[in-house]
């Protein structure tokens, strides 16, 4: 079942890169290099990506702290290290864009900002199980340190886009409730998405389990 | 257990009593902290040289650097009221002695007078270095209650997680930055706007919301943080 659910989605993912490429229409207006706005079928996505990852994470720390299960501590640490790597993805392809486009790797616009301080924050996440040693506290100061992200974090998207100034495209769900693209695009958009998503709890099984049996490799050896 | 209203203001109250009693017996984070951000204060305005910033460039580029070395005098000092209780270990009795939300508040009580004072201790100090002249004072009062607030709060909940933890005084930096920069990001542009005079493209209300957020977040996750 896990072997084919795993084909599945590499035969979906293909489709995507398929559409992506072929069938979805290039977008010329408000583009300088006509092309890259196909960028959209794969930084948006990881950008989504790496949001499930940070709110999938507080939603497990949040049972975490209900039921004190280790596999759910397991699978929030999982989460935000899977979130990281979505969302270094995301910056990383959003700066080359940026060369292209705007001419600048980097230009603090605001979305840059918000990705970035983020990262930060669920790195200091990574820093704090490091620095603590016992299996039972870790979980418990992580889980609530996650928890404090989910609270703060959403402040950086209000507050940053209203005091820069951005050349950022407008955000598929954007600010005039409206959608701002034709149908061939949002479809190979949706079906990426959804394959990113997809994605992301495949490899979170995977590493999910994978550190299962370290630990008990570790608890046997001792 | 049903505590009544009263028991758990006195327990607060009592918290932050002894947080104060402590502190006057050693005057340790007091007289560390105020030289900390007065050196700050005077490395900072020093580099700036004697012409300082010329007034056009001055409301744009002063306001960050009041905030930065208010935010790095609060790191030096405010996790000194949670890692004490572990180097002392005195944590237990207190984990008996008080309800955990109760304790919050009387340190975050403890906190925030500290901040407070230090406020006091920098700011005019500051403008008098910099000749930053500020349109609007009342504006500027406002931000320094309400960022200094969040400055105690935020640090409070984050000094009790990382005197759990080893490399302390590290770690509070790492994990607390993160958490105050949206602060952080508000109070400069409000005090840009306080200094220029003109309405800033955030409002004071903002500020207000996330001091509401973290405190609201500090009493629902303090309990899990401090309780083992």
């Amino acid at each position: 079942m896990k072997t084919f659910f795993a084909w599945l989605l590499w035969l979906w993912m293909c489709l995507v890169i398929v559409g992506a490429f072929f069938y979805a229409p290039v977008v010329l207006k408000g583009f300088r290099t006509p092309g890259s706005s196909r960028i959209v079928f794969f930084h948006v996505p990881m950008a989504w990506s790496s949001f499930l990852g940070f709110i999938a994470a507080a939603v497990w720390s949040l049972a975490y702290l209900n039921r004190r299960n280790p596999r759910h501590d397991r699978a929030a640490a999982v989460a935000i290290k899977l979130g990281l790597l979505f969302g270094i993805l995301a910056t990383v392809t959003g700066a080359m864009w940026a060369k292209i486009e705007w001419g600048a790797w980097w230009n603090w616009d605001p979305r840059q900002t918000s990705i970035l301080a983020v990262i930060l924050f669920y790195a200091a996440y990574l820093a704090l199980r490091q620095s603590v040693e016992e299996p039972e506290k870790r979980a418990r100061l992580a889980a609530a340190y996650a928890l404090l992200g989910l609270v703060v974090t959403p402040f950086l998207f209000w507050v940053v886009p209203r005091i820069t100034f951005s050349l950022h495209p407008d955000p598929v769900v954007n600010q005039s409730g409206k959608v701002d693209m034709d149908a061939p695009n949002l479809r190979v958009l949706f079906a990426s998405g959804l394959g990113f998503a997809g994605l992301f709890f495949w490899i979170h099984n995977l590493q999910c389990r994978l550190e299962a049996l370290a630990e008990r490799r570790a608890a046997l050896k001792e | 257990m049903q505590r009544n209203t009263s028991s758990w203001a006195s327990e607060a109250a009592a918290v932050f009593a002894k947080e104060w009693r402590c502190e006057f017996r050693t005057r340790y984070a007091l007289n560390t902290l105020a030289l900390f951000a007065f050196t700050t204060l005077v490395v900072v305005s020093f580099s700036l040289g004697p012409m300082g910033v010329a007034r056009s460039q001055g409301t744009a580029v002063l306001p960050v650097l009041l905030w930065i070395i208010l935010l790095f005098s609060v790191a030096a000092g405010l996790p000194r009221a949670f890692v004490q209780e572990e180097e002392t270990h005195t944590a237990t009795a207190l984990r008996l002695a008080a309800t955990p939300s109760a304790l919050f508040c009387g340190k975050l009580l403890y906190g925030l007078t500290l901040v407070f004072a230090l406020e006091a201790l920098v700011t005019p100090a500051y403008l008098v270095m910099t000749s930053l002249e500020v349109a609007s004072p009342w504006l500027l009062a406002g931000v320094l209650a309400a960022g200094g607030y969040g400055l105690a709060a935020g640090s409070t909940l984050v000094a009790a997680m990382i005197a759990q933890a080893r490399s302390k005084g590290t770690l509070f930096s790492v994990l607390s930055f993160p958490v105050l920069l949206p602060l952080l990001v508000l109070t400069v542009e409000l005090t840009r706007g306080a200094a220029a005079g003109d309405p800033a493209g955030v409002s004071l209300p903002v500020l207000l919301l996330y001091d509401g957020s973290v405190t609201v977040a500090g009493l629902m996750l303090f309990p899990v943080v401090w309780n083992p």
